[in-house]
């Protein structure tokens, strides 16, 4: 059998894009229990900010402390549970440039809040919200499509909500924007 | 330098190949997922999955979820020799000239 120098070099090119492949899918299902968590995190601040005011606060501080060390405890578990592998290496150098974004993006919040003083809480809520399905899409870019699929979907629901159900932002933001990602978080496992 | 693999060399076969052997260790891959990932039939998958089964470059494993038959595939620790020594000889051949 003759193996010519392009066959060569079209067969080692194959062997690469069905590696990218495996591992862009073993990072779905990385990140599928991440996007789930913090959709309820949403779906329930969100929900709690929406019929009991009050507690909106504490509703908030609680629910991303506990957001928080969900995805630190996943991201520890499924380190601990990976195999070796090609996929294994590239996911676990993601992963935790992931958790470094973001945290870095919390301070990018918490400095935008300082400048940009949003006048009411759906301001405020909208422009806090908004940035995360903006990196998904970011992430996207370079991780995958259903990524960027999730980013934009939830981003344009906050839109709509933003502009069109004033009155009942929080909910919406709660069933749609949080559901997005609880969905989308779903869909990921699927891949 | 060894010459290629006959078995693996084939198209679908080393895209097969290249897809399980990416998997962490232990792992196996469904059919189905297998054949979207290559966009090959089911015909055309189960004939080059025949012969790598039958070289013992993967190993297929049939059971049940539920109701629903699943069937999985991985790469054998033959499969895995037989691949890295296939990919070595493909660069030796591109850097040699």
């Amino acid at each position: 059998m003759n193996v010519t120098r392009d066959e060569a070099a079209q067969a080692l090119d194959d062997i690469s894009k069905a590696s990218d492949r495996v591992v862009k899918l073993k990072g779905y299902h990385y990140g599928a229990p991440h996007f789930i968590v913090w959709g309820f995190v949403w779906l329930f601040a969100n929900t709690i900010t929406e019929f009991w005011p009050q507690y909106t606060q504490n509703a908030w501080i609680s629910l991303l402390a506990v957001g928080m060390i969900s995805s630190t405890v996943l991201g520890v578990l499924q380190r601990r549970n990976v195999k070796p592998g090609p996929a294994a290496s590239v996911n676990a150098r993601i992963g935790r440039r992931i958790g470094m974004t973001s945290g870095v993006m919390f301070a990018f919040i918490f400095c935008l809040m300082l400048i940009a003083q949003p006048e009411t809480n759906r301001e405020a809520n909208a422009m806090i919200s908004i940035l995360f399905p903006f990196l998904y899409m970011c992430a996207g870019l370079w991780a995958g499509w259903r990524l960027f699929a999730i980013g934009f979907v939830t981003a344009a629901a906050i839109l709509v909500g933003y502009y069109y159900v004033k009155d009942w932002f929080d909910l919406w933001m709660g069933v749609f924007a949080g559901g997005s990602l609880i969905a989308g978080g779903i869909w990921l496992r699927t891949a | 330098m060894d010459g290629p693999d006959e078995i693996i060399h084939q198209s679908t076969r080393l895209k097969i190949a290249a897809t399980l052997n990416a998997l962490p260790s232990g792992e196996s891959l469904e059919f189905g997922k297998l054949k979207n990932m290559l966009g090959a039939t089911d015909g055309n998958m189960a004939t080059h999955l025949g012969a790598l089964e039958k070289a013992g470059y993967i190993a297929v494993e049939k059971d049940f979820v539920g109701k629903k038959p699943r069937t999985r595939m991985s790469l054998t620790r033959a499969g895995r020799k037989a691949f890295h020594r296939h990919v070595a000889y493909l660069r030796d051949l591109l850097e040699g000239g």
